[in-house]
């Protein structure tokens, strides 16, 4: 899809992002090694607008990992999660005409949708009665972060990650991979609510400085 | 605000996690906005959730986006080939719409049928009563024509029978022998006539002239005249004329007479 030009005169610092908008396929590739990336939020903004499927691409590289997380939070199921995730980013494709920066970042936007398409699946007939089968099973869902098997490619970034304390990879794995609320946190690992969230930033801070 | 305090707090972090509400989230995107700081801090924390999961195998599998740009191409397609359809149906409506247009139309070709045959009829008509007028005109010629001859023949008659009228045949000349001619002159008022009887069509640019000839004396004027009109006054004559003759002259006549040139000629009878 070619540039145009009244889209390109809708976004600010235009220029800015036309500079992007040719070089994204490279950057996209290198995505994981870049530190400051201040530029992927603008970049998915102007290819919305400009009806870039490159934009949903995008997305999927740089915020499917935090979204389906907060997918995952209401609807507990990896694979319902992935289903709503994939109708989200059909509804963010389709209302990126109505998005507004000035009501708030792509991101917020985008966990609106997600969460909003969440809440219809937990409404949905399938749903229901998938959650009454559980029930009658009594099966609880308990968070095996640890036992996870680690397929990554990037070995030397593996072995770093051995330095993470196993408490902070599990603190890490519940707020941010597995769904878990700070309140389900504090229950499931028995520390004060008031503590969960400084505790998951001293685990962010060390990964951080691990990698 | 103090940032360090901000970033400290572990707010980002709730951010990512997706443990704030619409409100807290736009409270930070907007902090963010005016800091700097914090939307760098948003952002490393997003690239290193991310190299997080890629080591840990928790990355989205790339089947997902997949049929998820699938999708998208195929809702695109359904949406193009509706808009299609849409058009068509629109174009339906408008052929099938008002029915008295049917009716419009049939009477319309009616009315062009009609139209066509009386125009032909017409044309006909037009032809014929041009044909007619021509006819007419070309009648009227003949009658002018005829009329025309009748006031001459009776002219001459008139002529004929006047009394006072001297009568003189004029006679073809060597240069052109079945020629004839006949003058009229009034002994009361010497008023000369001409009838133009039979003299052939003058040549462009010459005009014949009829002369009066006294003995002892160069022929005189008695005017030129016109090849085309039967009987026409020339000139007043008087005295002691012996004959007349006609001369070829060049247009608007001469003084002297041309008399090798001579086409007619006739002598008074003596009385």
């Amino acid at each position: 899809m070619g540039l145009k030009g009244n889209r390109l005169q809708k976004l600010n610092n235009s220029s800015y992002r036309w500079l992007f908008h040719n070089n994204y396929k490279t950057l996209s590739t290198q995505l994981h090694y870049i530190h400051k990336d201040s530029s992927i939020e603008d970049r998915i903004i102007y290819l919305l607008a400009d009806q870039d499927k490159g934009a949903i691409r995008l997305i999927y590289e740089n915020y499917a990992v935090v979204l389906f997380n907060v997918i995952l939070r209401i609807v507990k199921h990896e694979d319902i999660a992935k289903d709503v995730l994939q109708e989200a980013l059909i509804k963010i494709w389709k209302k990126s005409a109505k998005f507004e920066r000035s009501k708030g970042g792509l991101y917020t936007w985008m966990v609106t949708i997600c969460r909003n398409s969440a809440i219809d699946k937990t409404r949905s007939r399938d749903f229901m009665d998938r959650q009454k089968s559980e029930k009658a099973l009594d099966i609880v869902f308990v968070s095996d972060g640890l036992g996870r098997e680690a397929k990554g490619e990037d070995d030397y970034f593996q072995e770093l990650l051995q330095e993470l304390p196993a408490h902070h990879r599990q603190l890490i794995n519940l707020s941010f991979f597995e769904g878990y609320s700070h309140p389900e946190i504090s229950a499931q690992l028995n520390i004060p609510l008031g503590t969960v969230k400084t505790r998951i930033r001293t685990a962010i801070q060390h990964l951080r400085s691990v990698i | 605000m103090n940032i360090k305090e901000y970033i400290a707090s572990g707010i980002l972090e709730s951010y990512l996690a997706g443990e704030l509400d619409k409100e807290e989230m736009r409270t930070v995107d907007s902090i963010a906005s005016l800091y700097p700081e914090v939307q760098d801090q948003l952002n490393e924390l997003r690239v290193s959730l991310n190299r997080y999961a890629a080591a840990t195998g928790n990355l989205p599998d790339e089947e997902t986006l997949k049929v998820v740009l699938q999708k998208i191409k195929e809702d695109e397609k359904e949406h193009f080939l509706n808009a299609i359809d849409g058009s068509e149906t629109n174009f339906r409506r408008v052929n099938i719409v008002p029915r008295w247009t049917v009716a419009a139309s049939i009477l319309l070709s009616v009315s062009i049928a009609f139209n066509v045959f009386f125009y032909a009829q017409m044309m006909e008509q037009s032809k014929k009563v041009r044909l007619i007028a021509q006819e007419n005109a070309l009648m009227a010629q003949n009658i002018e024509k005829v009329d025309q001859q009748l006031d001459y023949a009776e002219l001459r008659i008139a002529h004929f029978l006047n009394k006072d009228n001297v009568h003189v045949r004029m006679e073809g000349s060597d240069l052109s022998p079945k020629s004839y001619a006949n003058v009229f002159w009034n002994v009361k008022s010497n008023a000369v006539f001409i009838s133009v009887d039979n003299l052939p069509e003058p040549p462009a640019g010459h005009q014949y002239q009829l002369w009066a000839i006294k003995p002892g004396q160069a022929p005189i004027d008695a005017g030129i005249f016109d090849h085309s009109l039967l009987v026409q006054e020339l000139k007043v004559i008087k005295g002691d004329v012996i004959a007349f003759a006609v001369t070829l002259e060049k247009e608007g006549g001469t003084p002297i007479a041309t008399v090798d040139q001579t086409y007619v000629k006739g002598f008074l009878k003596k009385s």
